[in-house]
């Protein structure tokens, strides 16, 4: 039945594209990732194979959605067609461990062991492991920031540190599109991603789901002040709907005066907007109250090895020395701003110098110190039944099919509800 | 008789002034498309109104060759649909041609079968089709599994049938009086007199499985395997993208069809039209 | 005689063979899955677990909301459009026939992926040209993909766009193919051009526009690349989903392969209904 990839290699070496040379035998592995995930891991790849001449990793960037999907459908499939090395976020990793328990091998088997476990945070590692199985190895994490034009808001005399509040972003926003015609405060996808409420409910200490993935806390209040609040934002005009692509057009364009997101998104304004070095620079979220938490969490991944690879020990050489060692993470934090979980990491001289795209702001210590006051946020098996949900409520809700936030997200709890069988929490 | 000419030349002109707003508007996207493949992105990205095509196609191929490796997608797409045609088109004929000429027990049911799963919609199939190829064959990511399910086509069937029951039957016959087996009189009396058919319903086939986008999507993980259509698709929301290089893709995709679609003109619309023609 | 119609099953095998490998199992499983509970390992029967679930989603009434409206906004819009185009290609008086063919068939060969990509851009918020058209003739840029209304339109109007071509041909070809003579008596009689159509031309199409009505319809009922590519998987926050694209994210997104099939069968079933109602109404004209 493996006669067609005879043929696809054929099809390689008659064009010229196949690449291993022939005098040596190196192990090949894939890994499928994305954006600039994808890219920050080819820039560990000089690093690596200093040290490992002989385990070629082709990184395979597939985009965010299509890496989810297609592993799903894979694992569906037995597990047939996965790559060596898959990158999975972390609040969607537990519906492949629970509905998948076969299709990722146990990291331990591998090599992984407590002690190299203790070198990353908790909070990381609950949504990677079930029982004494490691499916996956922490990566990034997300400690959300503002990050923002530092000549619009100059221009409408906004100082960035007097932001503390949403109510105070608000007025900044009106400020700042009053005195740059053509630039809006911020932008939401409101069209595919629900990335605002996911931030500013995780700030709140509140999410789709509870801790302990038993019950569902979406209309709890600390949400329903959460979704109350971007609709506030929104019919003031200040956040206007963009989806990512488009996010990162205004950028370059220089359209948009902020964005709020993970750590992350640092290398994708500083890759994708080069021409703007000097003009962006970053400041910790707002808050409901002056006093209230700056920190939240967007996003992060972790690398697993599924279990069809024939390449396990290779593969594993290949996390371990691009996730586990300080090595590894600082090239990713320097080529695209992935944000290490590494705790060793942190203490990396990097972390501290100021950054020249950034007006020489050191964003790292500014953004890494939030790290500490994340709370966790579940995602559970089912994030993606919960996130088309909340989704379609918050559509619904701005376009005034509800009376207030709290009738939408209780209509939210209770589809969730549905679709789930969990119950709502009290 | 004066008369009779002005108001038909009054009837023209109202004709073209409906007809070619309409054309361009049609032309619109496609004339958009090839222009776009020829913007850098900064064009394509640009507050100004741009209709008219600049010079970076080239430069946009070899973007679109970075982000993911189309040329080989579009030599599996040509290799896929030209194995697919070949087989379908073989397939139905001998379908169409059996139930046109012969009677035989169950029959009826062969029908009612084919005229039953014209109304039933793919996605009845396409995931319980996924698992069972991808899971019991194991067949996930093997050209078998991308080209055969496909191969059951029932307009196919019945278009060969319509154009075999067409056929003089005398013909047959006297061959059969002469000892011809039946499949020699399959392949070389009806078959070369179906040929303005098949060539019809060939050029439909290749347009379906060129296009084809689920069933790849779904059965086909790995990038190196990718259809031309697919390996487009994951480029669109990819952040680092370029947007010149995916339409060039689009061109690439596109342009050998619009050539086929102008060369083969006629055959290609009887093809579609056969839909009506019961 | 019976020794000769033996040879239509070697015809016929390969052919079943197919179809009974990959399409008769499928069919049957995704009945008994949709009774089945898939959200957990292993499966268990239980019917309420989605068939009790699917008429109280309101995902589900959404996706079945959208893709009525596709229904009955598109499908009429596309088919009339569609017949103005055949009648007017049919014209004798028309010149550069070959060129006008082209404008309205091109469409037709191209792919899914490809066209999608070609709106995605022309309809960009900030950068699209369809907006820039707009403002210059000072017209606010419309949102179109973040406002479920905007986003709706663009849906529809890129599958006409893309099918009313199709359909053209087919009915072009039925124009052409009602003898000239029908209508010459009318031509003697002074009856006009437009009375002509609507006395004669339309009685004689109303089958074949019937059948491109329920070819539509059945399109329609499966709609799922333009909402997946174009409007971002079904957005704004299921704003443009249909039943395919609903059914996919069951399917492949949630993998809930019990519910997925559940609506799967819904779909079947209207699609079966809609056939049936239109076969009636065609019955009706004679």
């Amino acid at each position: 039945m493996r006669l067609p990839s005879l043929g696809a290699t054929a099809l390689a070496a008659i064009l010229g594209m196949s690449s291993a040379p022939a005098f040596a035998q190196p192990t090949e592995i894939t890994l499928w990732s994305w954006n600039v995930a994808a890219s920050s891991l080819k820039s560990t790849l000089e690093g690596f194979n200093k040290q490992f001449p002989d385990i070629k990793v082709n990184v395979v960037d597939l985009g965010n959605q299509q890496v989810f999907d297609k592993t799903l459908a894979a694992c569906a499939a037995g597990g047939d067609g996965l790559p060596d090395i898959v990158q999975f976020e972390n609040f969607e990793a537990e519906i492949f461990w629970s509905r998948f328990p076969d299709c990722f091998t146990n990291l331990k088997d591998l090599g992984y062991t407590s002690e190299i476990q203790a070198k990353f945070p908790d909070f990381k590692r609950t949504e990677l492991e079930v029982g004494d199985v490691a499916y996956a190895m922490p990566w990034d994490s997300g400690p959300v920031a503002v990050f923002y034009r530092r000549d619009f808001y100059e221009k409408a005399g906004v100082h960035p540190a007097s932001v503390k509040t949403w109510d105070d972003f608000i007025a900044a926003g009106k400020k700042i599109a009053a005195a740059n015609p053509g630039v809006v405060m911020a932008q939401a996808d409101f069209n595919g991603d629900s990335e605002w409420f996911r931030m500013l409910s995780n700030e709140q200490g509140c999410g789709f789901f509870s801790t302990d993935a038993q019950s569902i806390t979406i209309n709890q209040p600390a949400c329903v002040a959460t979704l109350d609040k971007i609709k506030q934002m929104k019919d003031a005009g200040i956040l206007t709907a963009a989806i990512w692509d488009e996010k990162v057009q205004s950028n370059t364009a220089g359209t948009v005066a902020s964005q709020l997101y993970g750590g992350w998104y640092e290398g994708t304004i500083r890759t994708n907007s080069p021409k703007l070095a000097g003009k962006w620079g970053v400041y910790l979220m707002p808050s409901m109250t002056p006093d209230g938490p700056h920190a939240a969490n967007l996003g992060g991944s972790a690398l697993a090895i599924s279990s069809g690879s024939q390449h396990k020990e290779a593969a594993w050489t290949y996390i371990n020395y691009a996730l586990g060692t300080d090595e590894g993470q600082i090239a990713m934090l320097k080529s695209y701003g992935l944000v290490p979980s590494l705790l060793s990491a942190e203490k990396q001289p990097f972390v501290s110098e100021p950054q020249p795209y950034w007006g020489g702001q050191a964003v790292w210590t500014d953004i890494l110190g939030t790290l500490p006051k994340i709370v966790a946020s579940r995602g559970t098996a089912f994030q993606t039944d919960a996130d088309g949900i909340y989704k379609a409520t918050q559509t619904k809700y701005f376009a005034g099919g509800y009376p207030d936030a709290k009738a939408a997200l209780d209509d939210a709890a209770n589809q969730i509800a549905a679709a789930t069988g969990l119950p709502i929490a009290q | 008789m004066k008369s009779q000419s002005r108001s038909t030349l009054i009837r023209s002109l109202s004709l073209h002034a409906v007809l070619i707003p309409l054309a361009l508007v049609w032309l619109f996207p496609l004339w958009m498309m090839f222009v776009f493949a020829t913007m850098p992105d900064y064009g394509i990205f640009s507050p100004q109104i741009e209709l008219l095509p600049s010079t970076h196609f080239i430069e946009n191929v070899s973007n679109l060759q970075a982000d993911t490796d189309f040329i080989r997608a579009l030599i599996i797409s040509i290799g896929v649909a030209i194995t697919y045609t070949v087989l379908s088109v073989l397939l139905t004929s001998m379908a169409g041609w059996a139930l046109a000429r012969y009677s035989f027990v169950g029959k009826s049911l062969v029908i009612a079968i084919i005229l039953g799963t014209i109304t039933l919609p793919y996605f009845v199939v396409v995931i319980p089709q996924f698992i069972m190829v991808a899971r019991e064959f194991k067949m996930a990511n093997t050209w078998i599994a991308l080209i055969v399910p496909p191969l059951f086509n029932s307009l196919g069937v019945l278009f060969m049938r319509q154009a075999f029951s067409m056929m003089p039957v005398e013909l047959f016959d006297a061959a059969r009086v002469e000892g011809v087996k039946e499949w020699q009189i399959f392949l070389r009396i009806a078959l070369p007199l179906a040929r303005p058919t098949m060539a019809a319903l060939a050029i439909i086939l290749f347009l379906a499985s060129w296009n084809n986008y689920l069933w790849p999507l779904l059965i086909n993980s790995r990038p190196g395997m990718m259809t031309a259509p697919v390996a487009l698709g994951t480029l669109i929301g990819l952040t680092k993208v370029s947007w010149g290089g995916i339409m060039a893709g689009a061109v690439l995709l596109t342009a050998p069809i619009l050539v086929i679609f102008i060369l083969l003109q006629r055959h290609f619309i009887a093809g579609i039209a056969a839909g009506a023609v019961k | 005689m019976q020794l000769r119609n033996r040879a239509a099953y070697g015809f016929l095998a390969p052919y079943l063979l197919i179809f009974a490998a990959f399409w008769i199992w499928p069919i049957i499983s995704s009945f008994m899955m949709s009774f089945q509970n898939t959200r957990i390992n292993p499966w268990v029967f239980s019917p309420g677990a989605n068939w009790g679930r699917l008429f109280t989603d309101p995902a589900f009434y959404n996706a079945l909301k959208n893709t009525m409206i596709i229904l009955v906004i598109q499908v009429p819009v596309m088919i009339t459009l569609a017949t103005v185009m055949a009648v007017l290609l049919n014209s004798p008086l028309l010149k550069a026939r070959g060129l006008f063919r082209f404008a309205f068939f091109a469409p037709v060969v191209v792919g899914e992926v490809a066209y999608a990509a070609v709106f995605r851009l022309m309809f960009n918020l900030d950068f699209g040209i369809i907006n820039k058209l707009l403002n210059s003739v000072g017209i606010a840029s419309i949102s179109w993909f973040s406002d479920a209304s905007a986003a709706m339109a663009l849906l529809i109007i890129a599958v006409t766009w893309r099918w009313a071509g199709y359909n053209t041909i087919i009915i072009l070809a039925g124009l052409q193919s009602i003898p000239g003579d029908v209508y010459e008596a009318a031509t003697l009689d002074r009856v006009s051009k437009l009375r002509q159509f609507i006395y004669i031309t339309l009685p004689l199409l109303k089958p074949i526009i019937l059948f491109c009505v329920v070819l539509s319809i059945i399109g329609s009922m499966q709609l799922f690349t333009e909402p997946m590519l174009i409007t971002n998987r079904g957005g704004p926050g299921g704003g443009t989903e249909t039943l395919g694209l609903f059914l996919y994210r069951q399917g492949f997104t949630s993998l809930n392969f019990g519910y997925a099939s559940a609506i799967a069968y819904t779909m079947a079933a209207l699609a079966i209904l809609i056939s049936l109602l239109n076969l009636w109404v065609g019955r009706d004209a004679k």
